[in-house]
């Protein structure tokens, strides 16, 4: 074997490695059996229908989408700002300041986690929606950053310069030159930042308290007891991230594409 | 319109100074150009005087304002980069207006002044465009008009032909040069470029490691230059003795030289030609003297030549020398 047909299967073996456990939930997901059995012996959408049907699971979606959409929108924000003021101001220590909103990225979760309960704890946000939304909002911001440092670092400062010398202040310069260019990475950020949050478990179930999202419930039906109807929402939840990481690769190819 | 002041402007980056205790004055309307190999703190000058920078120590007039701390936005200059920095996502009739509508000018007032500056321009029919569908001289052109459009005190050019080919270059200097006299707005040019800086400023203004060398006229600069770095900076300079008793060395530009052939005199040094190029409209030789000593002579390519090899007596007249250091 040529080296070249090793890279190859090893590539190969890898992906369907990584790959085979997520497609299997979906075929299993339109099964017709009461109990989790691959290959299905026949074919229904009942564990849809009891998804659907779910008050439970129904209200976790509402949550997940709810948290997910005010998180993504401030970690947008928040993000972006700190990206921006880390890629051009001059800031002393800007190494240690950059690593400190990269850290909930980089750290094991886990930990953030504990810190966030026990700061949480003190000042009485254990279980509150603004709790869980300023928890995720931390978690989001380096995913946020990690776009948005590329594409301030590789857009031209000197059209800020030239916008500023013809007389228009910082705020107008960011609305009428740079944010119009960047809206595809900002869409990107924002996707990441969302698809992120609706997929967060860990971090979610040290604080959630009473509130329930997508992954927390699909977490706590595992430990009971083994339905199927979690593979109709891990289906949906491929589909639903597959779908929305897909448009905004899509966005940003377009957008390097006309520029 | 308005005359700009620098006095004892510096910038230092920590231990580095990239500009060192400029002292300046531009006259209204005036043309400089502020010419410096990189490095030596000539982009950092026009960013200092564009408000993009803020210096370390002097003071900075532009007219009666003094503007040492004042923001880009309250300087009122039209700038120009090298590479224009367009906005890519405005046609061009919106990037010209975009200073207007910044500055809230009315409807009507903004539409007649962007439509004659791109008649001005000849960008009339290329309003509509987007900056990527132009050429390079075009994107130069609109970034220009959108420095005018507004009317500025003065005009800040950072290197703004060094993207173009040298046939479009020259032509679009010819055509800056004009656009200046008729706008009589000041205006401070920035390059390496030698030819530009001497073909296009009343004045050159000649940097090296961020101290002034020299501003004069480009005829002053080039016959009469302030030292030894200003001389081989703008073009060839020949280093001969000055004959006045003294140690002192003078220059001697290439094309003050006379040669001729060594059989018919024996006035001036004795040299041979060790080298000659053909430059179209001229001829440069290198001549190298029994004791080491070179020279290097410009002369027309109508008119005698000499062959590789012959025997060349190279002669000049003393007021040609200029004494340096």
């Amino acid at each position: 074997m040529t080296p070249n047909y090793a890279v190859r299967t090893v590539a190969i073996v890898t992906l369907g490695f990584l790959i085979l456990p997520v497609i299997i939930v979906i075929p299993m997901s339109f099964s017709s059996a009461s109990s989790m059995s691959f290959p299905p012996p026949g074919l229904s959408l009942r564990w849809y229908s009891s998804f659907f049907g779910s008050s439970v699971w129904v209200s976790a979606t509402i949550t997940s989408a709810v948290l997910a959409l005010i998180s993504s929108t401030l970690g947008l924000l928040l993000g972006s700002m700190a990206s921006y003021g880390l890629c051009r101001r001059r800031i002393m220590q800007r190494g240690i300041i950059e690593s400190n909103f990269m850290a909930p990225m980089i750290l094991p979760t886990i930990i953030t986690a504990v810190a966030l309960y026990i700061a949480f704890a003190k000042i009485g946000l254990l279980g509150t929606l603004i709790g869980l939304v300023m928890a995720h909002t931390i978690l989001l911001v380096p995913y946020v950053m990690v776009v948005m440092n590329v594409a301030f670092r590789s857009f031209d400062l000197r059209q800020e310069q030239v916008s500023w010398t013809m007389g228009a202040s910082w705020y107008t310069t960011m609305r009428r030159v740079v944010l119009p260019q960047l809206g595809p990475n900002l869409f990107a950020a924002w996707v990441f930042a969302f698809v992120h949050s609706f997929d967060e478990v860990v971090v979610t179930s040290f604080i959630a308290g009473t509130y329930n999202t997508v992954p927390k419930q699909m977490f706590s039906e595992l430990i009971l007891e083994i339905s199927p109807t979690i593979t109709a929402v891990a289906t949906l939840l491929i589909a639903f991230t597959v779908a929305s990481l897909a448009g905004a690769t899509l966005i940003m190819k377009r957008s390097v594409q006309t520029v | 319109m308005s005359d700009i002041r620098l006095s004892k402007i510096r910038k230092d980056y920590g231990i580095f100074t990239a500009v060192a205790d400029v002292d300046l004055h531009v006259v209204n309307g005036e043309f400089l150009t502020i010419l410096g190999p990189s490095g030596s703190g000539k982009t950092t000058l026009l960013a200092l005087i564009a408000g993009l920078s803020g210096p370390t120590g002097g003071q900075m007039h532009i007219g009666s304002q003094d503007v040492t701390y004042t923001p880009p936005q309250g300087r009122n200059i039209g700038l120009v980069f090298q590479s224009y920095a367009l906005f890519p996502h405005m046609t061009v009739a919106e990037n010209v207006a975009f200073p207007l509508e910044v500055r809230k000018w009315s409807r009507s007032k903004k539409d007649e002044a962007v439509g004659r500056v791109l008649q001005m321009m000849q960008l009339g029919a290329l309003s509509s465009r987007k900056p990527s569908q132009l050429s390079g001289g075009q994107q130069q052109r609109v970034a220009l008009a959108r420095a005018i459009v507004f009317q500025p005190n003065i005009l800040l050019l950072d290197e703004p032909l060094g993207a173009l080919d040298k046939k479009l270059r020259e032509e679009l200097q010819v055509e800056l040069k004009q656009l200046q006299r008729r706008l009589g707005i000041t205006t401070l040019l920035v390059t390496h470029d030698q030819e530009e800086a001497l073909s296009m400023g009343d004045r050159v203004m000649i940097l090296n490691e961020g101290k002034v060398q020299q501003i004069a006229t480009p005829e002053i600069a080039y016959l009469q230059p302030a030292n030894r770095f200003v001389a081989e900076f703008l073009g060839t300079a020949n280093i001969v003795s000055v004959s006045d008793g003294s140690s002192r060395k003078g220059i001697l530009r290439p094309e003050r030289l006379l040669l001729r052939t060594s059989a018919g005199t024996n006035k001036g040094v004795a040299t041979v030609v060790s080298d000659l190029v053909y430059l179209g409209q001229t001829v440069r030789y290198y001549l190298s003297a029994a004791d080491g000593t070179s020279f290097i002579a410009v002369r027309p390519f109508v008119g005698p030549k000499f062959a590789l090899g012959s025997a060349v007596n190279v002669s000049w007249t003393e007021e040609d020398v200029w004494p340096i250091d």
